[in-house]
């Protein structure tokens, strides 16, 4: 990495040099890292020259295998073979029983409420072996770009819950990913088409578009507007376990059942049926009829067969997208451009169920298995600042409503599903009993009525309630939930000010205590010096913090900064140059924190004066009324 | 910056409302407030744009659904509308239970489409004249008159919601 290019307020900076930025694809079935280069978005392939890396991860007693070597090893090593992690992202042990019986793996339950799985080198969960799948694409990205990535935008399905982005983003901090954005593959889909373009290259005014996303083991349909640069998620619906993989396994079901193998079967053949199922689904996009074997049995499959097998998975997406539409308060007639996206939407039923649907013939063009990792490189060019602001905006909206537990086991909602994010909501509580100074809050995501219908995210205590006669302390808490579709939580005690302490236990998830300890395990495995590793973090965020200062002091120091306080920040910029070259990682976040306390003020005049400035030209006569 | 609802768009305060302007300055402020756009600026920066970009996006949720926008003028008038209150208009209310009996009676009819389809241009009728009742009443401030309109709204929209649900039912 270059030094750092040290500029005094009022001089003119040394051009920016390219940062380096991916977009990942971290899919149930395969991933891909990509990024822009010349002005265009490439997937990267491997040194083989593929671009696509299967979502398997195998662990053996030498170490571990990630990709195309990992996926064959499957029908042999079902126990220590990963695939289709995805679907475990973000999900307790309970869940798993619900689709547990299609997966071999032994599973436990460790003290985060996630599920563990035994293998040769230990128990692993599905945070960890993610992160594996990452370290491979962020590696790939480094050695293609020449150096260490600036960032990264990670594609997630529109309909993850907050548990699955929160497991997502912890997936990527484990591989030593800085998380630009959590964005929805959809709407990557829909920017790597470059919808927001006419032909001639003008901006488009206004167009209603539907991105139908079947992947190997989630279906997505994303409602969105574009209008002028801007993406605007109107509504997202799907089935965060449908997917090719219930394609393979209704024909491998067939299969069975035709073959007579009974229904009890073992992992191996599982496995080895499956795979079967899958090539026979294939071919038969190109051909009207194939052999299918198993043992001593054979058959012919015919695309009608298929297609009988088939449609009622089918059916199940196209119900979620008429509900998709309603939701937006638009019909199939509405739809002006359809993207298919997904390896699954080879399927030829696939195409035609569509296309019937929507009464147009869908876009294509992309590589299917693409256009997600793709779409993610465009826009992680733009947020790490490589392209110019006005390209590019993406609205999105939360997938699933946010309430929390009342009496009964009721769910109150707080935040309907398909609102725009970022959002913040306030709700205030009160005491029932005098002298009460805590207060527990279960907090849920889901449609349902019955808090047991509905995902339990986090349960959290409010403590430090100042001692008051019933009714009398009012407890303001607020849920905000950011770009990335997650939430946090702060609140307060209104008459007392005082803020109440929380403590979040997520139902599914990770603490930041357990992060912290599997990058330590991670870096035992790996050998390398962990104060090293911490070192070059802190200097990584040193340069982006003093970047970003000195960006705004040249922008409106000047004018909204006395001398004294220009002077007191430039003296603790000062300071952080010199804990950057040389202190340790302690050393240097401490010269961090000290600069950004500091500098509140006048982010928070910066702020208002951008405000001001938005409102120019808008303010009617009553405004300026006193 | 403390604003209400109406100034963060530009807009005057009152019930009808430029939807048009509504959501082009809705565009413009997120294309200058969305988080993405602080990216690179500082944390601090980066939370309160976060923190004004919810904003921006609940005064347009507010401004764009008719029965919160009135529910909002009504508190900036300094009236607040409890949830469990209803109205207490007794021919309002038969009126609705006929609607409502009739919407339950929709599976019956001869074309259950075309008789959801008549209920749900009645409601939405019934709606338009509680709008203009509750934007008259505002403007004369009128405050209690204001009241009873925006119960009416809210009676209204949630049944013209079943009509939706209903509709829903009969496609599938």
């Amino acid at each position: 990495m270059a030094l750092l290019q040290i500029s005094e307020p009022g001089q003119t900076p040394e051009p920016h040099e390219r940062k380096r930025a991916v977009g990942i694809d971290l899919g149930t079935t395969n991933s891909l890292v990509a990024t822009v280069r010349s002005g265009s978005a490439e997937a990267l392939p491997a040194e083989d020259g593929q671009a696509i890396l299967p979502s398997a991860v195998r662990y053996t007693e030498q170490g571990v295998e990630v990709g195309y070597g990992a996926r064959a090893a499957a029908g042999e090593d079902p126990y220590n073979t990963l695939i289709s992690i995805k679907r475990l992202m973000g999900r307790g042990i309970a869940d798993i029983k619900h689709f547990g019986e299609q997966l071999p793996y032994k599973f436990s339950e460790d003290n985060s409420g996630m599920p563990s799985i035994e293998t040769v080198a230990g128990a692993v969960n599905p945070v960890q072996v993610s992160a594996e799948i990452l370290k491979v694409l962020a590696e790939r990205g480094a050695q293609s770009l020449g150096g260490p990535l600036d960032g990264a935008v990670i594609t997630v399905p529109a309909y993850f819950d907050d548990a699955q982005r929160q497991a997502t983003k912890d997936a990527a901090k484990l591989a030593g990913l800085k998380v630009l954005r959590l964005l929805n593959e959809p709407t990557a889909a829909a920017v790597a088409y470059g919808l927001d373009k006419a032909d001639d290259g003008s901006d488009v005014d206004d167009k209603t578009i539907a991105v139908y996303d079947l992947g190997g083991g989630t279906f997505d349909i994303s409602i969105l507007r574009l209008s002028k640069g801007v993406f605007e998620v109107l509504s997202t619906g799907g089935d965060s376990a449908l997917g090719g993989d219930d394609f393979d396994r209704a024909v491998a079901e067939w299969m069975a059942a035709e073959a007579g193998l009974g229904t009890d079967l073992d992992a191996g053949t599982q496995r080895k049926l499956l795979n079967a199922a899958c090539a026979a689904k294939e071919a038969l996009a190109a051909e009207t009829s194939v052999a299918v074997a198993y043992g001593d049995w054979s058959a012919q499959l015919h695309r009608a067969k298929l297609a009988e097998l088939l449609d009622p998975l089918i059916t199940k997406t196209l119900r979620a997208c008429k509900r998709a539409l309603r939701d937006a308060d638009l019909t199939a007639d509405d739809v002006e451009e359809v993207v298919l996206v997904g390896g699954s939407t080879r399927t030829l039923r696939v195409r035609e169920k569509v296309q019937e649907f929507f009464g147009r013939e869908p876009h294509a063009d992309i590589d299917p298995d693409q256009v997600v990792a793709i779409g993610a490189a465009i826009q992680a060019d733009v947020l790490v600042g490589n392209k110019s602001r006005e390209d590019l905006l993406l609205l999105d909206v939360i997938p699933l409503s946010l309430g929390i537990e009342t009496m009964g086991g009721l769910t109150e909602k707080l935040i309907h599903r398909n609102t725009t994010i970022p959002v913040a909501k306030a709700q205030e509580f009160t005491t029932f009993k005098d002298g009460q100074t805590a207060m527990a809050i279960h907090v849920v995501q889901g449609e349902r009525e019955l808090v047991s219908d509905c995902r339990s995210l986090a349960r959290f205590e409010l403590r430090g309630i100042p001692p008051m006669v019933a009714g009398a302390a009012h407890i303001r808490v607020t849920y905000q939930v950011d770009a990335d579709g997650l939430l946090s939580v702060t609140a307060m005690e209104k008459s007392s000010g005082v803020q109440a302490e929380i403590t979040v236990k997520p139902s599914y998830g990770l603490e930041d205590s357990d992060i912290t300890r599997m990058l330590q395990d991670s870096y035992a495995n790996a050998e390398e010096d962990i104060a090293v590793r911490a070192q070059r973090e802190a200097q990584v965020e040193a340069e982006r913090t003093l970047e970003a200062m000195l960006v705004a002091l040249q922008e409106n120091g000047a004018e909204l900064l006395s001398e004294s306080e220009l002077a007191e920040l430039e003296r603790a910029m000062e300071a952080l140059r010199l804990a950057h070259n040389g202190g340790t990682a302690e050393e240097i976040r401490s010269r961090i924190d000290e600069l950004n306390a500091l500098s509140e003020p006048f982010a928070a005049r910066r702020m208002d004066a951008s405000i001001k400035r938005a409102m120019q030209g808008h303010s009617l006569d009553e405004f300026d009324k006193p | 910056m403390q604003q209400n609802h109406f100034e963060i768009f530009g807009l005057p305060v009152s019930y009808s409302i430029d939807r048009q302007a509504l959501a082009q300055r809705y565009r413009e402020l997120q294309q200058e407030f969305h988080p993405d756009r602080f990216a690179a600026k500082s944390e601090r920066e980066q939370m309160l744009a976060m923190q004004y970009a919810a904003q921006i996006n609940e005064a347009n949720n507010t401004l764009k659904d008719p029965v919160a926008r009135a529910a909002y003028l009504l508190k900036l008038a300094g009236v607040e509308i409890n949830p469990e209150q209803t109205t207490a208009d007794g021919e309002f209310l038969m009126q609705q239970m006929i609607l409502r009996e009739r919407l339950e009676e929709v599976r019956e009819a001869s074309d259950p489409e075309a008789e959801l389809e008549d209920l749900a241009s009645e409601t939405a009728q019934l709606f338009k004249v509680q709008e203009q009742a509750f934007a008259q009443a505002l403007e004369h401030s009128a405050l209690e008159d204001a009241k009873s309109a925006l119960l009416k709204l809210q009676f209204l929209a949630k049944l013209q919601r079943q009509i939706e649900e209903l509709e829903e039912d009969l496609l599938d």
